[in-house]
This record gives structure tokens, C-alpha cells and sequence, in this order.
């Protein structure tokens, strides 16, 4: 029997899936890889430590299901995240680590581009909102400020297409990850003449872009031995996990949208055209010639329900953060909706959508006397939620959306699934135990091999059999209280930039993590033999 | 009990006991100039307050200890208080000799009853985890008045008893101080750490008892959450680590291989060899010869 193998390159490790040609799940696998910040904005990942991780898991997963029930490989599909950037040199060796998408900083670099006539023409030919993020910006970061490596840089690559390289030998990037680089005319799907100019180089210093179901080339001979692949394995340059999730939640068609609340969150729909939108809020990217998906990220989700369980849960086990979390949402929902009168903006981490803002920060508003400590839960939670709604909202000006999916961890708990069905005053679809991102590269593979005629057929399989019916008189206190919520979160930009300017004058950052001892120690030991 | 000095050397109280340099209790009553002046010793230093406040000096840090915290005054460090005054109020310590094994590492001698790996543990995580203060900590409170007890009864296995009472003590503090420095509220933090302090010293053998140590948890839970968290068990994580370190290592031309094998932790260049060839199908002398070609 066959089987399709996905590969996600996520943003704190990879997840190795494999599927039946139905789409069946055989098994799956994850490993973890660390960011390191070794500076306050810089937020890097190890590629060969990416590398390394990725085939251990992919090896471990292939052992442990393949062979014993008697699968044979087909093909191999790709996404991970967006936005990263990683230089190598005219051998292909990485010029440091990569920079993933979480990283500042450009955030000097972003600010005067966004405010520039320039920014403008290039967000509408690239779909791509000028951010820290982008790597337009960060490739000019480097031109303006790590002189040495952007000139020793004989491509910049996205993680993908390193991993990609090391397997097959050849430099792909697909249309999808290509098209969040802020590098890629959208609209023709070549790089951008002006933007390529801001950036400093020229397309020979990009990989080549492709469609998404391009295959990337032939396993090296080594790994078709390693892994114990035939050589015929076809290799998938695949697409984004922002892409594959919208695919994979079956959000192809007009009136969808698609809910993504893992530690951040997005919200997206997909169709034949792009937004078009004055304040530059909404991101478009490309799946195929003539699907764009397009919608609006958010920096604050799971991980700041999170963050509010470390300050104030309860931890009866150690470390056991599953159990605090579901403790905290029991007593959340001992509160009546809309906690009272209490007011949550969650910006610990600065926003992208809708309020484009990395000064913004957060904050209790409405405190009164009665409000206690289940309060404060219920009102985190309802923050966080009010923001995927207000961008929700801004998205619905432009496409009528009329029926919802929600996926990723936090989104999928119950209780935040039928609080955005109540928000929203719309029907939320769900399937639990599901991963969508790493279906909708099953989706993309089977479509590729013909058991689907085409992307569209394949998106109408997709079945999300569990339902949340929104509650009118539910959505009328959560209405009520998002007309304030929405007036604060931009209300308050000028203290905003007060408050983070006065947090850097005085808060003493920690200290740099240390460089690895192998590295020092070999220096010293260079410098002994040369004396010899 | 009153206050005393026991001192390796002059007090025959301590015959039996060489790695006890020195004991004792201060009473304080006033405050006193030139009393306590700053030193360095080869031993390690633990300082249990009883009553009264004092402001310290740990290499060059200021600290204040009330009653029931703890000083810990690493082998080396500079120890003492502005112009040698003495505050007001009691105090108990013990110096303890520690061997220092030739990659900097520390650990008890031979009259511990800890096992090897035990000791290398503890000896780490007293290096790494430089936490001058250990509060409410009246553990070690209780440990030292059970020696000084022993020491003065001579009831019968009392050396044996004042040797446990040691190893506990050692026990009590790296415990206390790994708690200290991890909350165990946040996972990832705690891993983090965790792969910055092996990255420091890849090439050191880590075994899961002292992994576990660092971080401050019983090695069956540590196993546990690290297989959760990272997919890998602790032992394969860090396979991990060396193989990614090793391969850049490799696209360098200065670095013999052997070298590379052992800066990473592998115990020989065959074990190196194979290892990598199991995960990445090349042997690392092929890996190297496809990577630095043409230079």
C-alpha cells in the first residue's frame, strides 16, 4: 500500500505525519528545536540542528510504521512556517543561523519603509505587510548592518529551502512561502523589480520559485539508503503553513474563513483575488496562479493564556502546564460572559492585525471592587478572543463570511471554540485530534497524484463534523463590550509608545545566552597549533 | 549551645575528619569593626543565619541574609563585609574540602557515600547555578546542629554519622538551589537552559541523573518531560545537539575529525563515525569531502 509522508517545519520543531492515500492518519511524530535570542529582537534557529531533528524524526517515524505495516512511500510534502531567512555561501554552507519570523530586528528598517510611498507600492505588489517580519526587511538589515555576511551571501534561502537543498541538492522555494518573503509580485508571480532594489540584490541571490506541487528533485543516494526510500520517492516542494491549514479546514469557497489560535493566531480566507486594503492590515499569499490567502495575524494567543497560567495558576504538579491551564478554564467559566465588566487587551507581545502596533502592550481595564481572581481568567481569555474577532471584523468589510473553522490548540478547547462561535454570532465547524496543516499537505500530495482532480475537490472533502452554535443573547453582552475593547485598543497608541519607550530606558534585559563552548575551545586550540 | 572554632590542623575534634577545614557558631553581640574582613579559600563555604541581619560581600556583590537563609560561598570566591564590620546577631558555618578535578569541576572526597555520577551532579550543579543566596532554608540549620552534636558526643559510628550528615547537606543545597532557579511552572524556560548549559560543555560525558540534576527534578519526571516536550528522551536530544555541532564543524578544514568526535562529546572517532552515518547516511569524512569541495 502507499502512503504520503508531510514534513512541517514549525516554529519550535517539526512534525512528521503519515497518511493513508484516503487520508487516514498511520502515524505521526514530532522533534523539537530551540530559538535562541541572543539579543533582545533576535529570535534565530539552527539549521543544521533543524536538519538533524528533521531526519531523526522523519527515520524514527519511517522505522517505527512503514516498513512493519507494510507501507511503501510515495511522496514526501513540505510546509513550514513563513517569513525565515537563512544565508549561505557559493558552497551552500549557512553564513549563521536563520532568522525566523519572530525576529525584530528590522524593526527600524520596516517602520521607515511602512511610512514611505515605497512601502505602499510594494505591500500592493507583494501582499506581504511591511513588518519586522518580512524578509525584504530583514535581507536589508543585513545589507545596512551585517555587511560581512550579506556580502559573502551567495543566496538567501527560507529554512525550507535549506532542508530541501540538504536532501535533494537542488534550490526551490514554492509560491506560497515565496510569496511572505515581500520579495514576490504577487500578481505575476516574479520577484519585484523595486523590492529586490530596497533589498540590495538581485533575483540570482533568490532560490527559483515554483508551484506548489513541483517536485524538488531526486533523495540523495545516501538518504534513499538511510531512510530506506526507493529512489522514485517523489519530494514535494509543498507550501506555508499558513496556506496548508486555510487548504487542510476544507476553506476553499466563497463565505469561509478559517480560525488558526496555536501560541499566535490568524485568521484567513482564501479566493480568486486579493484584499485590497489603504492601511496596509491584511496579508495576501499565494497558493496556486489563482488562489490567494489572505487574512490577518496575531502575535497574542495561546502563548499569553499561557503566560497568565505561569503568573497566577495553580501548579499542583510540577511543570504539569495541561492541567493548570484546564483547572483555570473551569473556574473561567464559573463567570458570567463578558467577566463582569472587566476588559482585557492582550498585547504583551505588541500586535500585528488589526492595529499593526509593536509598542502596544496590555491591559486590565474596567477593575471594580467585586472583580476577584476568576475574573482576571475569564476576562484573559475573552481578550484574546476579542482581538481574533476584531480581525474577523476588519476582514468582513471586504468578504462576506458566513460560516467559521477553528483549529490549532488553544482555538479547539471547548470552551474558546464556543466563545468564538458566540462573538462571531456565527456556526463554528471543528474536528478534534486533527492537525489541519499537516492534512491539507495530504490534500495538496493526493491532489498532485490525481486521486483528486483538482485542489477545489479536494478542499470539499474535508469534513469537520463537530458544530458550535452561536447564542444570540451571548453575542449581545460580548457586542456590547467589544465596542469598548475596540475603541482602547486604539485609543490608548500614544501611551502605548510612552510606556514601551520607558520599559527599554529602564528594564535591564537578561543577559545574553553564551556562545557554545565547542566553538571557543576551538579557537584556542587553532591558535596553540599555529604557534607550534 | 555556646559559640566555638573548630579549625583543621589545630583542633583535634577534627582528626578524623580532614575535608572539615573548618566549624563553628558566632554569637555577635555588638557591632564589631575589623572582624570580618574579606577572604578567599579552596573551600566551599556554607554560612546558616540564626538571628540578626548582615550584609555581605560574595565576589563583589553586596547581599543581605536574615535568619534562615543560607550563604554559599563557592571554592575561590572572594567573602566578607565592607571594612571587616561585623553586625549584630548569630550565625553558623562549616568550610568543606572539595576535590577539583582537572576540567574545573568539583566534588566531595572519598569519605562520601555518593555514587559517581551522584557526585559529578551535585558538583555541577553547584558550579553552575551561582546562587549566593539560598532562603528559608532551615534544612541546613538542622544538619549543622546534628553535626555539631556528633562531633562533641562521640557516641558510638559518629564519624560515619557526621560523613552522612555532610552528604546530605550537599544534597539539601544543590536540591534547594535548582528549586530556587527553576519554578516549576515553566517547562520550556527549564529546557532552555537546560540546552544552553550542554551546548557550554558538549564535550563533557552527561548522563541523565546529572541532566536531571541541573534542572532540578527526579530523573523518571525529567525523562518524562523531556520526551513530551522535545519528542526525544534526554539521552537522544542530546545526540542531537552533538550531530548538529559536529556537522558544522565539519564544513570547516582546520578540524580534524578526531578532534571534532571528542569536542562534541563522542567517547572515540569510530563511535562518532558511526553515529553519524546512522542518521545522516554519510560517514562525517564523506560528509566532509562533499562540503568542502573546490576550496
Amino acid at each position: 500500500m502507499k502512503c504520503i509522508i508531510t514534513i512541517e517545519l514549525g516554529t519550535n520543531g517539526v512534525r512528521v505525519f503519515a497518511f493513508n492515500l484516503s487520508g487516514r492518519v498511520i502515524g505521526s511524530m514530532k522533534g523539537y528545536f530551540p530559538t535562541f535570542h541572543t539579543e533582545p529582537d533576535h529570535s534565530e534557529q539552527d539549521p543544521e540542528q533543524i536538519f538533524i531533528t528533521t531526519l531523526y524524526v522523519l527515520k524514527n517515524l519511517l522505522n517505527e510504521y512503514i516498513p512493519p505495516k507494510k507501507y511503501t512511500v510515495a511522496c514526501i510534502c513540505f510546509s513550514a512556517s513563513m517569513h525565515s531567512v537563512l544565508a549561505v555561501d557559493k558552497y551552500g554552507n549557512p553564513l549563521g543561523n536563520a532568522i525566523t519570523w519572530a525576529d525584530n530586528r528590522a524593526k527600524k528598517e520596516a517602520q521607515e519603509l511602512r511610512c514611505s510611498p515605497l512601502g505602499k507600492s510594494l505591500y500592493a505588489a507583494t501582499g506581504t505587510p511591511i513588518h519586522p517580519m518580512s524578509p525584504l526587511v530583514k535581507i536589508a538589515w543585513m545589507k545596512n548592518r551585517d555587511k560581512d555576511r550579506f556580502r559573502l551571501a551567495s543566496k538567501f534561502l527560507s529554512i525550507k529551502s535549506y532542508i530541501i537543498h540538504q536532501l535533494t541538492g537542488e534550490y526551490k522555494m514554492d509560491y506560497s512561502i515565496a510569496s511572505a518573503t515581500g520579495l514576490l509580485n504577487i500578481h505575476t508571480v516574479t520577484w519585484e523589480a523595486d523590492a529586490l532594489q530596497y533589498a540590495g540584490i538581485t533575483a540570482a541571490r533568490l532560490p527559483d520559485v515554483a508551484p506548489v506541487f513541483t517536485s524538488a528533485g531526486k533523495l540523495k543516494k545516501a538518504y534513499q539508503q538511510s531512510l530506506r526510500l526507493p529512489p522514485e520517492t517523489k519530494i514535494l516542494l509543498g507550501s506555508s503553513d499558513g496556506c496548508l491549514a486555510t487548504l487542510g479546514d476544507g476553506v476553499k469557497g466563497i463565505g469561509k474563513a478559517t480560525i488558526t489560535i496555536e501560541d499566535s493566531g490568524a485568521v484567513r480566507v482564501m479566493g480568486p483575488t486579493v484584499l485590497k486594503d489603504e492601511q496596509m492590515r491584511f496579508f495576501n499569499y499565494l497558493l496556486t496562479d489563482d488562489c490567494y490567502v489572505s487574512g490577518g495575524p496575531t502575535n497574542n494567543g495561546g502563548n499569553i493564556f499561557e503566560w497568565f497560567s505561569r503568573q497566577f495558576g495553580e501548579f499542583t504538579n510540577p511543570f504539569d502546564m495541561e492541567n493548570s491551564l484546564q483547572q483555570l478554564i473551569e473556574e473561567a467559566s464559573k463567570v458570567p460572559r463578558g467577566s463582569d465588566g472587566l476588559l482585557f487587551l492582550p498585547y504583551l507581545l505588541g500586535e500585528r492585525a488589526p492595529i499593526w502596533n509593536a509598542n502596544a502592550r496590555g491591559m486590565y481595564f474596567g477593575l471594580n471592587i467585586k472583580h476577584e481572581r476568576k475574573h482576571f481568567i475569564r476576562a484573559t481569555i475573552e481578550g484574546i478572543l476579542y482581538e481574533i474577532y476584531s480581525i474577523g471584523k476588519t476582514l468582513g468589510e471586504q468578504r462576506n463570511i458566513k460560516s467559521l473553522s477553528v483549529n490549532g490548540s488553544f482555538g479547539t478547547i471547548p470552551f474558546c471554540t464556543q466563545m468564538i462561535a458566540d462573538m462571531f454570532n456565527k456556526p463554528v465547524r471543528v474536528r478534534q485530534q486533527y492537525h489541519s496543516v499537516s492534512f491539507g499537505a495530504y490534500l495538496l500530495s493526493a491532489t498532485e497524484m490525481g486521486i483528486y482532480k483538482s485542489l477545489d475537490e479536494a478542499a470539499q472533502t474535508v469534513e469537520l463534523p463537530d458544530v458550535y452554535k452561536p447564542n444570540k443573547q451571548h453575542h449581545a453582552v460580548y457586542a456590547d463590550y467589544f465596542t469598548i475593547y475596540e475603541k482602547l485598543s486604539v485609543k490608548l497608541a500614544e501611551e502605548f509608545e510612552a510606556i514601551s519607550s520607558l520599559q527599554q530606558k529602564y528594564v535591564i534585559t537578561e543577559a545574553p545566552a553564551k556562545e557554545s563552548k565547542v566553538r571557543g575551545n576551538k579557537k584556542v586550540k587553532q591558535e596553540v597549533k599555529s604557534k607550534r | 549551645m555556646n559559640q566555638f572554632v573548630l579549625q583543621h590542623g589545630k583542633s583535634a575534634e577534627l582528626l578524623l575528619f580532614p575535608h572539615i577545614q573548618e566549624l563553628g557558631i558566632k554569637k555577635n553581640g555588638s557591632i564589631q569593626l575589623n572582624a570580618f574582613f574579606t577572604t578567599l579559600t579552596e573551600g566551599l563555604r556554607i554560612y546558616y543565619i540564626i538571628e540578626g541581619r548582615f550584609e555581605w560581600r560574595i565576589n563583589h556583590q553586596s547581599y543581605i541574609y536574615y535568619p534562615g537563609d543560607v550563604a554559599l560561598i563557592l571554592p575561590g570566591t572572594p567573602f566578607g563585609s565592607d571594612n571587616g564590620v561585623l553586625e549584630i546577631g548569630s550565625y553558623t558555618w562549616i568550610q568543606l574540602a572539595l576535590h577539583r578535578l582537572d576540567n574545573g569541576h568539583i566534588q566531595p572526597g572519598k569519605w562520601s557515600g555518593l555514587s559517581e555520577s551522584e557526585a559529578a551532579a551535585i558538583g555541577k550543579t553547584l558550579l553552575l547555578n551561582s546562587l549566593p543566596v539560598l532562603s528559608r532554608f532551615s534544612e541546613v540549620g538542622k544538619i549543622l546542629k546534628c553535626i555539631h552534636a556528633e562531633l562533641f558526643g562521640n557516641e558510638v559510628g559518629y564519624q560515619a554519622s557526621i560523613n552522612h550528615q555532610l552528604d546530605e547537606l550537599l544534597i539539601q543545597v544543590a536540591r534547594k538551589m535548582t528549586k530556587q532557579s527553576h519554578a516549576n511552572r515553566d517547562f520550556p524556560k527549564t529546557f532552555m537552559h537546560l540546552e544552553e548549559v550542554l551546548r557550554q560543555d558538549l564535550a563533557h560525558q552527561w548522563t541523565v541523573e546529572e541532566m536531571a540534576a541541573l534542572v532540578g527534578m527526579g530523573t523518571t519526571l525529567f525523562t518524562e518531560k523531556v520526551k513530551s516536550y522535545s519528542g526525544f528522551s534526554p539521552i537522544n536530544y542530546l545526540i542531537n545537539i552533538r550531530i548538529s555541532e559536529a556537522i558544522k564543524l565539519l564544513k570547516r578544514p582546520d578540524i580534524t575529525v578526531t578532534d571534532i568526535a571528542l569536542d562534541t562529546g563522542f567517547y572515540s572517532s569510530q563511535h562518532f563515525s558511526t553515529t553519524f552515518k546512522k542518521l545522516t547516511g554519510y560517514r562525517p569524512s564523506e560528509f566532509r569531502k562533499n562540503h568542502l569541495r573546490n576550496k
